[in-house]
């Protein structure tokens, strides 16, 4: 008698459960469309703070002036990969995405090509050149171009004039980057005159062997022959001798935490750097990358684009949007946080003439031409992480590995 | 019991010594989150703030929607303490308590749930919570908590170990069924370690990020512990709003700590005689 | 012998699909939400899946190019294993002397207990950023500390040396959990067993070892298992604080695995990564526990016997 009362319960308890779980699954979420039948888009983003409110304000303009679409908003931030990824795995992946590293995720792609053909020649032709090669990966354009970045140095103005140097003007060298370096390195009072990071991205960091007429790789992917070449081994050559003689210190990150405290002359950022260096008083100014000797200046591009998932079941309406979101408008918006990405909005918002911004746009101009290793390069993400610890090793104080026996042991 | 007052001398020290290590770095946070930015990174760094920026607070608040991340934390972290505490409480006891076929392979089965490497199972699992129609819903963050988590069984059945076996043989004797050995003497011996295994889980849940991120999709289901990550950004991150937001976080389970710690004194036998 | 008398004692009374009962709603939880996924990264293993495209089948592909032709896959292996090695006893240590000194009765203890408790309660994405301000090598808080009184710190971050010292630091500070465990526990032993100790004339370190130790042997042999299998898959420390390095130094296998399926999209591999740590953890595991019954006393045996001699 008494067991059957414990049953009782017992099983009272697991329905319960169960039934919780049942009702949960009939209740369960239709993903396509919303309760009021428009078609629903997610659309995921991996900005932060103001950027995700300008966003969230933009996408209600759009839903407003779409009623058969709703497209919401999902913002994950720097764990942006793990979210997608973990999505494209369970075949559940947002309808529209921020992208950037197109090899990595082509396969979970939309090619977008035939409906960027529809839109006509001219529309194509707004956006800079350089950027649709930034956005498609084995010869597919796979996302519209949203941003994007060239890189340049940050200065100190306040440390310049302290040290009684001239701010550096464009056309400028890596010798007067060492000079000024050199002037404005005071141990005293803990200040450095350049600062790069102790384990650049290996992304990023082709940017310099680029200006030295190297590269990581040729057409076929090879590194040998290229990476240990001659032009290559003397810019690793030139960072470590900058770290040797003292004139320079090896960041943990990418250098941004160092400029913050105002005790870091120069270092080589992004246009990411722009609002949070202002957040953190300091009076800084940019000006192109210095260019070596028998070579030039040229700058790699982090852009940024926004693509359809493969499996998503409504492209067309993604389109629809990617386009907005890639539109004049957009790009107007956009422009206290992103570098526009149509000429026509550049000359119209004479963005040519601004101090700052004109910077990123004359090292686009001049970065034309060149394919990142990471578009080559079959399997970037494994060479990249190789890349990665030997150029750790040349720049670690504890290792400081010859530059030239490095590399040849690398691209073998 | 009465310390003597040389070991107090040396009570005290070790005491003082263990609160630098784990204070200076939380006071350190208290101090950035009423800074400037610019007073933050600072070199030499700058102890204490020129003026005190309570605002910090108030804005890294209303830059989000926290009220409604902070309801969200809560229903989960009340449901699951719930439901660990009933399931827990009831397998932990089978375990602890009796003697049946399979016994040592189901709890070898148990602890090895515990050893299972979150990256492998997380997109099967998303899988399943897809095809149920949970994802971008709390559930896969509270149902399984029903269920029983192996951490807390496991504890439990420490505890319940250690209680003599006496003790349900006289109220068998005495005619009691099992049911009401369980809730009638044994919940209240296990007071103690269940308001911790209370204190435990509502630190984790309240914390836990990974979870949140996977399951859910859109802001309006977010807990705090993703609205805080949804500060640190790809290439920077919003040092001010990090620092207050983690302040404001931790009150909630202190205070749950500073009222659990009466009943945790307790300890788990002082209720057996 | 002791289920022996276990039996005679009242056992058969029980119906025998009692205990099945009791633990039934982990049997089902366990059946629903963990066994599948299991099973599912199991058959992955076998699979190379790049996760953007399908999985294809290639036999133990992956546990071979693990075991022959991954470097990376020994050397984090090893550098867990030491970390582990190092990890485990201290925390034990630290947790159970934290425990101990705020059991003692004295003025303020309250205040400390809240105080050793804070740390456990601060997310792990706020401790990642207030360690990495701490141990930053130029501009960080400790070195400038270290540099008044005329000491020249060291590289934590950048040099391979420090890097597992600071980890091991910075992870650490999260002991209040366990000390809440121990304590707990302690709180439980009967005082008058120490009573009836102190009337003997044993010393308090006497009474530790003789009392306090044997009397929470199972919750010492609980934070020996979990903290062996935390320290063994110790994951977001390094993935936030040093990203595995530097030069990989800290590349634990929880990151190894972590990376090789979100960073390099190979699923199938980490799977089969994930999958050897799950079989050492569980021997591992089985190994402590089947020793444990030569050092963990339940049910009472020592506090009876500390009762016979009052």
């Amino acid at each position: 008698m008494k067991l059957v009362k414990f049953k009782s319960m017992f099983f009272l308890f697991i329905a319960t459960l169960l039934l919780l779980a049942g009702c949960s699954s009939s209740s369960g979420k239709d993903s396509d469309t919303s309760t009021d039948g428009k078609v629903k888009l997610r659309f995921a983003t991996w900005d932060v703070g103001d950027d995700v409110d300008l966003q969230q304000k933009m996408i209600d303009k759009f839903n407003e002036a779409h009623e058969n679409i709703e497209v919401v908003l999902e913002a994950y931030g720097s764990d942006y990969d793990t979210k997608i990824t973990a999505g494209m795995g369970a075949k559940d992946a947002p309808d529209i995405m921020y992208m950037w590293n197109y090899p990595q995720y082509k396969d979970a792609l939309e090619p977008l090509d035939s409906y960027i053909e529809k839109e006509g020649a001219d529309y194509k032709d707004n956006f800079y050149e350089a950027l649709w090669n930034y956005n498609s990966a084995d010869g597919k354009i796979l996302g519209l171009p949203v941003g994007y970045t060239t890189h340049v140095v940050y200065y100190n103005k306040a440390l310049f004039d302290q040290a009684g140097v001239e701010y550096p003007k464009a056309g400028w060298t890596w010798e007067d980057l060492q000079d000024a370096a050199r002037k404005l390195t005071n141990k005293e009072t803990k200040v450095s005159g350049f600062a790069f990071s102790g384990k650049p991205d290996p992304y990023d960091f082709e940017m310099f062997l680029w200006g030295n007429n190297a590269s990581y790789v040729d057409k076929d992917g090879n590194l040998k022959g290229n990476l240990d070449s001659k032009e290559s081994v003397e810019v690793f050559e030139m960072f470590q001798n900058m770290e040797k003689e003292g004139i320079a210190i090896t960041t943990e990150g990418s250098g941004s935490t160092e400029m913050k405290s105002g005790k870091v002359a120069m270092f080589v950022y992004g246009a990411w750097g722009l609002t949070p260096l202002k957040e953190a008083g300091i009076d800084y100014g940019v000006v192109e990358l210095p260019s070596f000797k028998n070579g030039k200046s040229v700058s790699i591009l982090s852009s940024s684009g926004v693509s359809i998932s493969e499996n998503s079941k409504h492209k067309e309406e993604a389109f629809e949007f990617i386009k907005f979101w890639s539109n004049e408008e957009a790009n107007k918006e956009r422009i206290g946080f992103e570098l526009p990405v149509l000429k026509s909005v550049v000359e119209s918002e004479q963005l040519e003439q601004d101090e700052i911004k004109s910077v990123f746009y004359s090292m686009l101009e001049k970065s034309e031409g060149y394919t990142p290793a990471s578009f080559i390069v079959k399997d970037w993400s494994r060479v990249s992480d190789n890349l990665n610890y030997v150029f750790e090793s040349i720049f670690n104080p504890s290792t400081l590995m010859d530059p030239k026996e490095a590399l040849k042991n690398a691209a073998e | 019991m009465k310390i003597p007052k040389k070991y107090k001398i040396i009570l005290y020290g070790l005491l003082g010594l263990f609160s630098l290590y784990f204070l200076l770095p939380f006071v350190w946070v208290i101090l950035a989150a009423l800074k400037t930015e610019a007073e933050v990174f600072s070199f030499p760094p700058k102890i204490f703030p020129d003026v005190p920026q309570w605002k910090n607070f108030v804005d890294a608040w209303n830059s989000q929607p926290f009220g409604t991340y902070l309801k969200n934390s809560v229903i989960v972290t009340v449901m699951t303490t719930l439901g660990q505490l009933i399931s827990c409480s009831l397998v932990a006891y089978g375990f602890a308590r009796y003697d049946f076929k399979y016994k040592n392979i189901l709890f070898v089965i148990l602890l090895a749930t515990m050893m299972i490497p979150w990256d492998v199972t997380m997109i099967p699992l998303y899988m399943e919570f897809n095809m149920l129609g949970w994802i971008n819903t709390l559930k896969p963050l509270v149902v399984p908590a029903f269920f029983g988590s192996a951490y807390y069984i496991f504890l439990l059945r420490q505890f319940l170990m250690s209680v003599p076996k006496d003790l349900e043989n006289a109220a068998r004797i005495d005619g009691a069924n099992e049911f009401q050995i369980f809730f009638k003497i044994f919940l209240p011996i296990m007071k103690a370690p269940l308001i911790l295994i209370a204190v435990l889980n509502i630190l984790s849940v309240w914390n836990d990020y990974l979870g949140p991120l996977i399951y859910l999709q859109d802001q309006s289901k977010y807990t705090l512990a993703l609205g805080l990550a949804a500060f640190k950004g790809i290439h920077d991150l919003q040092i001010l709003p990090i620092m207050s937001i983690t302040l404001v976080m931790i009150i909630p389970p202190v205070v749950i700590f500073l009222f659990a710690q009466k009943y945790i004194v307790e300890g788990i036998s002082g209720s057996i005689k | 012998m002791l289920s022996k008398s276990r039996k005679a004692n009242g056992y058969q009374l029980v119906n025998k699909k009692v205990p099945y009962l009791f633990i039934l709603p982990w049997i089902i939880g366990f059946l629903v939400f963990t066994l599948g996924p299991l099973i599912f990264s199991l058959i992955m293993s076998f699979f190379d899946w790049p996760i953007t495209s399908s999985p294809t089948f290639v036999g133990i592909e992956n546990y071979k190019t693990m075991f022959t032709n991954d470097p990376q896959f020994y050397k984090s292996l090893e550098i867990t294993l030491k970390f582990a090695a190092v990890f485990v006893p201290l925390n034990l240590v630290i947790a159970l002397i934290l425990a101990l000194l705020i059991t003692q009765p004295l003025k303020g203890i309250k205040m400390f207990r809240t105080i050793f408790y804070l740390p456990a309660v601060v997310s792990g994405v706020a401790i990642s950023i207030i360690w990495g301000w701490i141990f930053n090598s130029e501009y960080g808080i400790l070195n400038y500390i270290l540099s008044l009184i005329g000491i020249e710190g060291p590289q934590w971050l950048v040099d391979p040396k420090w890097a597992i010292l600071t980890i091991v630091i910075a992870s650490a500070w999260g002991v209040g959990t366990m000390m809440l465990i121990f304590y707990t526990d302690i709180k439980g032993i009967p005082q008058e067993l120490y009573e009836a100790a102190a009337i003997d004339g044993a010393g308090l370190f006497r009474q530790f070892f003789s009392i306090t130790i044997p009397c929470i042997t199972p919750t010492i042999l609980f934070n020996v298992i979990t903290s062996v299998i935390a320290a063994l898959q110790q994951l977001a420390l390094v993935l936030l604080l040093t990203g595995g390095g530097p030069l990989k130094s800290t590349y634990f296998y929880g990151l190894y695995v972590y990376n090789n399926a979100f960073k390099h999209h190979e699923l199938g591999y980490a799977s089969a990564n994930a999958w050897l740590m799950f079989i050492v953890i569980l021997i591992l595991t089985m190994v402590i526990f089947k020793s444990s019954s030569t050092w963990v006393f339940y049910e009472n045996e020592v506090k009876r016997k500390g009762k016979k001699k009052k």
